[in-house]
């Protein structure tokens, strides 16, 4: 009872379209992410879904409910916002029993329910204090904590990591992803942070500009992206992406890059892929997915510009300001300095329409 | 940079003292002036009340301590009745008035939180009588409460008989006008003071609490009502004060009758003021409310700094 | 030409000891990097260096002087904010200028340092726009530019970049890296996120409760960090610290030592129907994949290269390299060796 379905949802704010016909079925107790860059919708959506705008076009329904006109107190839905909207002339206690208090809940239930989550969220010692003046970290535990205890059947979250410390947020992700798991609750999540998406998301739903851009598991759209803008917006760095023309060599199909030199012939699945496309096409590979070149081994030639070590990783910046190449290596991995000569794995290249940015998917 | 790593300014070595320093002896001949003129009257009308000085006596007020009768003035104003009548019905007046006006207020605000078509129109329509000049709009309502008068033909629509009430000359109903006028007057102030405090309240908790289950009502007395504390206890505070000093409407439509059916203590000090010229005797009456009033703004400022 | 030194520095603000007897030495030009939780003394640093405030103990000292006693306007040191700060009604070459004006440098000079500064910022072509006109990045250098403009000894950010979206993130680190080689200055950086300590600093220093626990460059922290609190701060996902007789992975002896540490990276995990330990959770994140791992009674994470097929439940073997291995003693200093 508890699925989403947003059918044909526009949304419009006077000139401005917020929501171009966005279609989207969640189904029951999923973590679904709605991902995408600051102004792409993400919110807007996530405020249809609670009730607290209605949509231009188009219906939301829970299950088989149509709940397009139903005011927001009234969906049986946990919201909790980016700025956690804490009540800061209360207790904490009168904060997580709020809603228990409103919907008129027996004493004895709310104050057995009220202990139970506080203990869940280590917020105990703190009952009685005062919500003002509380860290960031612990508001936004009693954010979470003020909507779960409803038990709604549907949770929305709207970038409730984003104001949280960077150590603090890895923690508190496994905390959200086992509170979801428990409760079985089917959790809409909005984040920018595509890393977050892909660790705690069921399916994620990328979004730019108000238009849905792809809706799969993480490895679904890490793996076949369906335009340039998801390749790109998916994994830390985003796929390496390059106009050019397909050319015929020796070795096979493969695509002239201009000043980048041509790619190394392509796979034949990719290559037949290829073959439908209209004209230019746009070249892409992950910068996990390349190997240093053995000597006769055509590749990519690059000049190394800046190496970023982030622990495990190695990021190499290549390239010239106008093309630039990211890779990404086990850190320990020798490199040679000056000109790499890089080799993407041909099964991981994938090919885009140059024109549309979408897929060419192979068949 | 998070919330917590912020250090007040408060922290902040100051810059040199000088500053403050020369500011203080600049504005001197300023505070002495401000000084003369708010403590000279003071001093003068303490010393007044402890005489029995009128005008008539001859001498000029420096040598009132000719007629020295050092507290008298304040034991004889215990026991003057006319004055506790018209204490009483000023402080009836401001429970009653305040408040209405209050609630009024507050009512009007709740409909100006968001945006409507013709918001400034309206607006400007409902803060116009603050603006009327007190004794115009005593003369406005002395008009409309006329027996023959407007307000009369408008209760006329809903009776079968033609209203012919003698507002003005009736014991009770002249108390009535008098509270009608002031209320008409001073809501607008209300409805600008808690409208500023409404719009205060931040949206995200309103909308929050509407997703926990919360109905307006429910809304409006957790959240709106508690946040506003502060204000409200500042609207009510200045409207008491001046309540209390009621006068120039009130006198120019009743004069503080019929009889001393709408006799105010503004009215009261007025008339013995005017009439029967024993100033020392007004000069007493005046301070006493003085320290009175100032007694109540004092507790008020206390509750505010809660 | 400018270097920075805090020796034995101590700062109190009430009751609350925000900077603990801490010394170091910034090189000329150096991006070096104030990092650790919140609360942790980083932003006291910065302002104890910028001279808003004054030091309880111990000497600040900038290029061999001492300063403690210097305001901040005669010390040389350029603050960038958070916010920028952009006057928005000055053109971006106003905004720059704006320091030297003030100071009534003559007009020859101030149009040789401002040209100076936006070629190093490649903004020479922005100059004319106002704030408002200009781009997140553009807006940034600008703000570096009205910094370095003045020729200070050095310039300092506080958590300039953590209010950008994740993928701006990314590419704004990489940038403040580019620029500051090219500005030559030092620049002291504080921020609370580990990647980005890691990506952009020379050398960072690691503060815990107004303390500095370790200074080096990242590389050295990452791979001997000197305590189990280092080596935990640094990586994700965070290194796994087991006590030393939990039976999870076959390790040398080592005397004295309490805890085991092994970074996620390290582990190697081989499916083994004999085995004990079982796979909890499984992590896709494209590039990389992330176990959960439940072995004798602990909880480990193990980050594998690419998309292994592990399914939740299946059990599991798990080695590591002794050289990866990591030795805490019972007080959290890390054994050498």
């Amino acid at each position: 009872m508890s699925a989403i379905k947003l059918e044909h949802l526009v949304k419009r704010f006077g000139a401005f379209t917020a929501l171009k016909t966005m279609d989207l079925s969640i189904t029951d107790g999923e973590f679904m992410a709605l991902l995408g860059p600051s102004g792409c919708g993400k919110s807007t959506t996530m405020n249809i879904i609670a009730g607290m705008e209605t949509p231009t076009e188009g219906r939301i329904l829970f299950g088989d409910r149509d709940m397009t006109g139903v005011p927001m107190g009234r969906r049986g839905v946990g919201f909790v916002f980016q700025n956690f909207a804490i009540f800061t002339h209360m207790t904490v206690r009168r904060n997580l029993d709020y809603g228990l208090r409103m919907t008129g809940r027996p004493t004895a239930e709310i104050a057995r329910r009220t202990n139970a989550m506080a203990e869940l969220l280590g917020l105990t010692a703190l009952l009685d204090r005062p919500a003002q003046g509380l860290s960031v970290n612990i508001l936004q535990r009693l954010a979470i904590g003020r909507s779960a205890v409803m038990e709604p059947a549907i949770f929305l979250l709207d970038e409730p990591l984003s104001n949280v410390d960077a150590a603090f947020r890895a923690v508190m992700r496994t905390e959200l992803k086992s509170l979801q798991r428990q409760f079985r609750q089917t959790m809409v999540y909005v984040t920018h942070d595509q890393l977050e998406a892909m660790t705690m998301a069921d399916r994620i739903a990328v979004m730019d500009h108000g238009v849905l851009q792809q809706v799969g598991t993480p490895l679904e759209v890490y793996n076949t992206p369906a335009n340039t803008f998801v390749a790109r917006f998916i994994g830390s760095p985003g796929m390496n992406l390059f106009t050019g023309k397909l050319t015929q060599t020796d070795a096979g199909l493969a695509v002239d890059l201009g000043p980048l030199g041509i790619s190394p012939p392509l796979a034949p699945a990719t290559a037949s892929a290829a073959k439908r496309a209209n004209g230019d096409v746009v070249y892409g590979f992950r910068p996990e997915e390349v190997t240093l070149a053995q000597p006769g081994e055509p590749a990519l030639a690059l000049p190394l510009n800046l190496t970023e070590r982030i622990g495990a990783r190695t990021i190499l910046h290549l390239g010239t300001p106008q093309a630039e190449v990211r890779a990404v290596f086990q850190s320990g991995t020798a490199i040679p300095a000056g000109i790499l000569r890089l080799a993407p794995a041909p099964a991981a290249v994938r090919l885009f329409d140059a024109g549309s940015g979408a897929a060419l998917q192979v068949a | 940079m998070t919330i917590a790593e912020v250090q007040p300014l408060s922290k902040l070595k100051p810059a040199r003292d000088d500053g403050a320093r020369l500011g203080f002896r600049l504005t001197l001949p300023a505070q002495l002036l401000v000084l003369f003129i708010a403590v000279f009257p003071l001093l003068m009308q303490l010393y007044i009340s402890l005489t029995d000085w009128s005008p008539l006596s001859g001498a000029s007020w420096p040598q009132a301590w000719q007629f020295w009768n050092s507290f008298a003035n304040y034991s004889d104003l215990i026991s003057d009745n006319r004055l506790w009548s018209a204490l009483g019905r000023t402080l009836f007046i401001i429970a009653i008035c305040v408040p209405i006006e209050f609630l009024l207020g507050l009512g009007l605000a709740t409909l100006f939180v968001d945006d409507f078509p013709g918001k400034r129109v309206a607006y400007s329509i409902l803060i116009a009588p603050m603006m009327v000049v007190p004794a115009v709009a005593g003369y406005m309502f002395f008009m409309l409460f006329q027996s023959g008068g407007p307000v009369n033909d408008i209760l006329s629509w809903f009776t079968p008989d033609p209203v012919a009430i003698a507002w003005l000359s009736d014991r009770h109903l002249a108390l009535v006008a008098v509270m009608v006028t002031d209320i008409w007057q001073w809501t607008p102030l209300m409805f600008l003071i808690l409208l500023a405090g409404l719009v205060g309240v931040p949206s995200d908790q309103l909308k929050a609490a509407a997703l926990l289950g919360a109905s307006p009502w429910q809304r409006f007395r957790t959240i709106v009502i508690p946040r506003m504390k502060t204000i409200i206890i500042i609207a009510l505070a200045i409207r008491v004060i001046e309540c209390f000093k009621i006068f120039d409407t009130l006198f120019i439509m009743t004069g503080g009758g019929p009889g001393v059916a709408t006799e105010t203590i503004s009215v009261y000090i007025y008339k013995v003021t005017t009439n029967d010229l024993i100033w020392g005797y007004v000069a007493a009456i005046a301070l006493a409310i003085l320290i009175v009033l100032s007694i109540g703004a004092v507790w008020a400022m206390k509750r505010l700094a809660r | 030409m400018a270097e920075i030194a805090f020796r034995n520095v101590s700062k109190r603000f009430g009751s609350t000891q925000a900077v603990n007897n801490a010394s170091f030495t910034i090189a000329d030009n150096e991006f070096f990097c104030l990092f650790g939780p919140p609360l942790s003394g980083k932003s006291t640093v910065l302002r104890l260096i910028l001279g808003l405030d004054t030091p309880d103990e111990g000497e600040v000292l900038i290029d061999g002087q001492v300063v403690n006693h210097i305001g901040p306007a005669a010390r040389n040191i350029a603050m960038v904010f958070q916010n920028l700060a952009l006057f928005p009604h000055m053109t971006a070459e106003h905004n720059i200028r704006f320091p030297l004006v003030e100071r009534r440098e003559p007009e020859a000079r101030i149009r040789a340092r401002v040209a100076d500064a936006a070629a190093k910022l490649h903004i020479a072509h922005i100059l004319h726009k106002h704030p408002g006109q200009l781009s997140g990045g553009e807006r940034q250098r600008v703000a570096i530019a009205r910094a370095l403009v003045r020729d200070p000894a050095a310039y300092l950010m506080d958590d300039p970049i953590s209010a950008l979206d994740a993928r701006l993130r990314e590419e704004a680190r990489v940038e403040l890296k580019r620029m500051q080689r090219e500005a030559g200055r030092t620049l002291v950086y504080v921020t609370h996120d580990q990647e980005e300590a890691m990506s952009v600093a020379d050398r960072m220093a690691i503060l815990e409760l107004g303390a500095i626990r370790q200074i080096g460059t990242p590389d050295a922290l990452y791979d001997h960090p000197g305590s189990a609190y280092v080596a935990r701060l640094l990586g994700a996902p965070v290194m796994n610290i087991l006590p030393v007789g939990a039976n999870v992975i076959t390790a040398p002896k080592r005397p004295g030592a309490a805890h085991l540490g092994l970074r996620p990276e390290d582990l190697t995990v081989t499916p083994d129907p004999a085995a004990t330990a079982t796979v909890t959770g499984v992590e896709p994140l494209g590039g990389y994949t992330v176990l959960t791992i439940a072995a004798g009674g602990e909880v480990l994470r193990a980050m594998l290269r690419g998309q292994p097929a592990f399914a939740t439940g299946t059990p599991v073997s798990l080695s590591a390299a002794p050289a990866r291995l990591h030795f805490f003693g019972p007080d959290g200093t890390r054994l050498a060796g």
